[in-house]
């Protein structure tokens, strides 16, 4: 019997796709592998203590352990609780140094 | 703000850690211990290998929470209570309950789902960055030796507060029976002297020097033999003080005590109108001397016993840190009040999101306690003021925080209101109000307080913990100034059995708490609550003849 020409090619290991990192993993797994990303956490913390971010943050956590009782409170619920409000009251010179700290580490790290 | 709970020491463990310790006991931490890495700011987490990053056993994942299993080290992420595969691990391998957060060093539970405590596991934290962090050898800052419980024991009753006082106090009470506030009484001004009236007012209602002056422990008699100039600071306010408590309410004329403190300091001799908190200082440090001059036989190590000391004497404790190692140089110097800068009145150049700041805690105008934080505050020194490192053997970039080792019985804050520019040649006053409270919880201030806070909170024993000092203070008066700097007028506010008076010169009126808290405080006294409360205790309200009665009584609203 004749092998059919319009068998579709063999198709590739569907694992192979999956496993296929994105950019943004690459980069990150880059940044950590280097150090630089403990850095930059580093930097981060100590401008969002100089704002009063943390201060901040530490007033809406106790707050909200004052209202629920301090036995109620797990570490989950405080992270779930000013995550949105944390994300939101970040400044924006903060934001833009640490992205401008991130775009030359790749310029220097040749992606 | 909430005062320290001192039944809160040690959390309770949950039955997970509790039966996690009885079959492994302090093995997993020991082990663990190798694997901790602290950096130069007191952070520590789980050192990781540099080339792998740790990823979850179950997705791969390395984002969210990593936890650390104490019994098979496996590390499972926590994202959210959906993607919970610590949850997964301690259900699929019995026991397996216990881990660390390998970027925080701290205890959880995968059952709980939740940060857990151990004093054990803190301890075994902390002997590793003891270990690790360059020390310096003449100071031991931190012992090994962990005792769990502060207790809160009875605060120590001071040598200034005899019996003999409150015999004394009945007994001029008897003898002053038209009194209606004892010890209340005006100060003639004698030519721009309210500098010196509202320091007096205020000096005289301090509880432990007004014991002390009142039971005759500095005797005029035995000073005026001794003394070779027949002019004794001590004898001089002595004689102030039983003036003023004398039950006599007609203004007092300090005639012969400004006689005397010319004598001793000539330079400040004048008519000129002078700074309080100098003045203050001054006075502080002439009782100090005049008494050395006495008894000869004080200690040099700084534990002066003289009674300004004994009083007013606290000690501050600054730390200085390696930015880059984590060397840490201590010092400790003896300090007789805390000059304190204005704190910015907007900390917070946050943005603004919807509706979030309403929420949270405005900062609109500058507090006493603001002024505290930002004492305490570390405070990264500019690049032009690199501090050698004893660890580097450089300069280096540092860090130097301020706490307070040992609390005074008496407190004294002065606010620097009185900036002096030495390169513009120029002198200005800040007007800015300060909010400041009535009572005060010193607790966050300590040394114990900031260095544990440097450390992440953990539970341990820090050598300068001094559970034995009441951190509870009232304020008891407030000298204020308003005007310029160059023309301007002190008065003090005095606060005698929960009621404020105002004193201006030779006049005395009632006031109520709003003008109080409106005011200008530029000097403003606490004292230990317990002491406040003993002193009100002797304070008479007896109903007053209306004859006698020299008093104004107003109400001024704020």
């Amino acid at each position: 019997m004749r092998p059919s020409i319009n068998r579709p090619p063999t198709p590739e290991a569907e694992e192979d796709q999956e496993k296929e990192p994105t950019l943004q993993e690459i980069i990150n797994i880059k940044l950590i592998e280097s150090g630089e990303k403990e850095r930059l956490k580093e930097l981060l913390r100590e401008r969002l203590t100089e704002c009063g971010w943390r201060d901040e943050m530490k007033a809406l956590c106790r707050a909200f352990t004052r209202k629920k009782g301090r036995n109620n409170v797990t570490v989950d619920d405080l992270v779930h609780v000013i995550t949105p409000k944390g994300r939101a009251s970040v400044p924006d010179s903060v934001k833009a140094e640490l992205l401008q700290r991130i775009r030359t580490f790749l310029v220097s790290a040749a992606l | 703000m909430s005062g320290r709970n001192p039944t809160y020491t040690n959390p309770k463990p949950c039955k997970h850690l509790a039966d996690y310790k009885l079959k492994h006991g302090l093995d997993g931490y020991n082990s663990l211990q190798k694997s901790l890495k602290t950096t130069p700011n007191g952070r520590t987490a789980m050192n990781r290998d540099q080339s792998k990053i740790p990823r979850c056993s179950f997705c791969s994942g390395y984002e969210g929470r990593l936890y650390f299993c104490l019994i098979c080290s496996s590390v499972s992420c926590f994202s959210s209570l959906e993607l919970n595969h610590a949850f997964l691990h301690s259900q699929s391998v019995k026991g397996h309950e216990i881990a660390v957060d390998m970027e925080r060093a701290e205890l959880f539970c995968c059952v709980c789902c939740d940060q857990v405590y151990d004093p054990d596991f803190d301890k075994a934290v902390m002997c590793k960055q003891i270990m690790e962090m360059p020390c310096n050898n003449n100071v031991v800052d931190v012992s090994i030796e962990s005792s769990n419980k502060r207790r809160k024991v009875a605060p120590k009753k001071t040598a200034l507060d005899l019996k003999n006082s409150r015999d004394l106090v009945m007994r001029l009470r008897r003898e002053s029976n038209s009194c209606f506030l004892w010890g209340l009484r005006g100060l003639n001004n004698l030519g721009s002297t309210c500098f010196m009236n509202s320091v007096l007012q205020a000096l005289l209602h301090a509880p432990p020097l007004r014991n002390y002056f009142l039971t005759e422990q500095h005797s005029r008699e035995s000073c005026r033999k001794s003394s070779f100039d027949g002019l004794c600071l001590r004898c001089e306010i002595a004689t102030l003080f039983s003036a003023f408590f004398s039950g006599d309410r007609a203004p007092y004329s300090p005639a012969r005590f400004l006689y005397s403190w010319w004598k001793h300091s000539a330079d400040l001799a004048s008519y000129e109108q002078q700074d309080a908190h100098e003045f203050f200082i001054s006075l502080l440090d002439r009782i100090h001397e005049r008494g050395e001059q006495a008894r000869p036989s004080n200690k040099d190590n700084g534990d002066c016993h003289c009674i300004t000391h004994r009083v007013f004497s606290g000690v501050l404790r600054s730390d200085v840190t390696c930015t880059t190692c984590g060397f840490t140089s201590t010092t400790y110097d003896p300090c007789v009040d805390i000059s304190l800068d204005l704190d910015p009145r907007n900390g917070c150049a946050m943005e603004v999101a919807d509706g979030f700041i309403k929420q949270s805690e405005t900062k609109d105008m500058s507090t006493l306690v603001g002024c505290l934080d930002l004492f305490t505050r570390p405070e990264k020194l500019g690049s032009d003021q690199k501090l050698y490192c004893q660890h580097c053997q450089v300069r280096r970039d540092s860090l130097k925080q301020m706490s307070i080792r040992r609390l005074p019985l008496v407190l004294c804050f002065h606010i620097k209101r009185f900036e002096h520019s030495p390169i513009r040649k120029m002198s200005r006053k800040i007007n800015r109000y300060l909010q400041f409270p009535f009572t005060l919880d010193m607790t966050p201030y300590l040394s114990s307080s900031i260095v544990r806070n440097r450390f992440g909170n953990r539970i341990f024993a820090f050598e300068s913990d001094e559970a034995d000092i009441s951190t509870e203070f009232d304020v008891f008066a407030v000298v204020t100034h308003s005007g310029k700097l160059e023309s301007g007028h002190y008065v003090t506010y005095l606060r005698l059995k929960n009621q404020w008076y105002k004193c201006d010169d030779a006049w005395i009126t009632q006031v109520s708490e709003g003008v109080v808290r409106a005011s200008q405080g530029y000097l403003i006294y606490y004292v230990q609550k317990i002491l406040y409360h003993k002193a009100s205790e002797d304070m008479l309200a007896q109903p007053i003849s209306p004859h006698r009665d020299s008093f104004l009584s107003t109400s001024v609203c704020c």
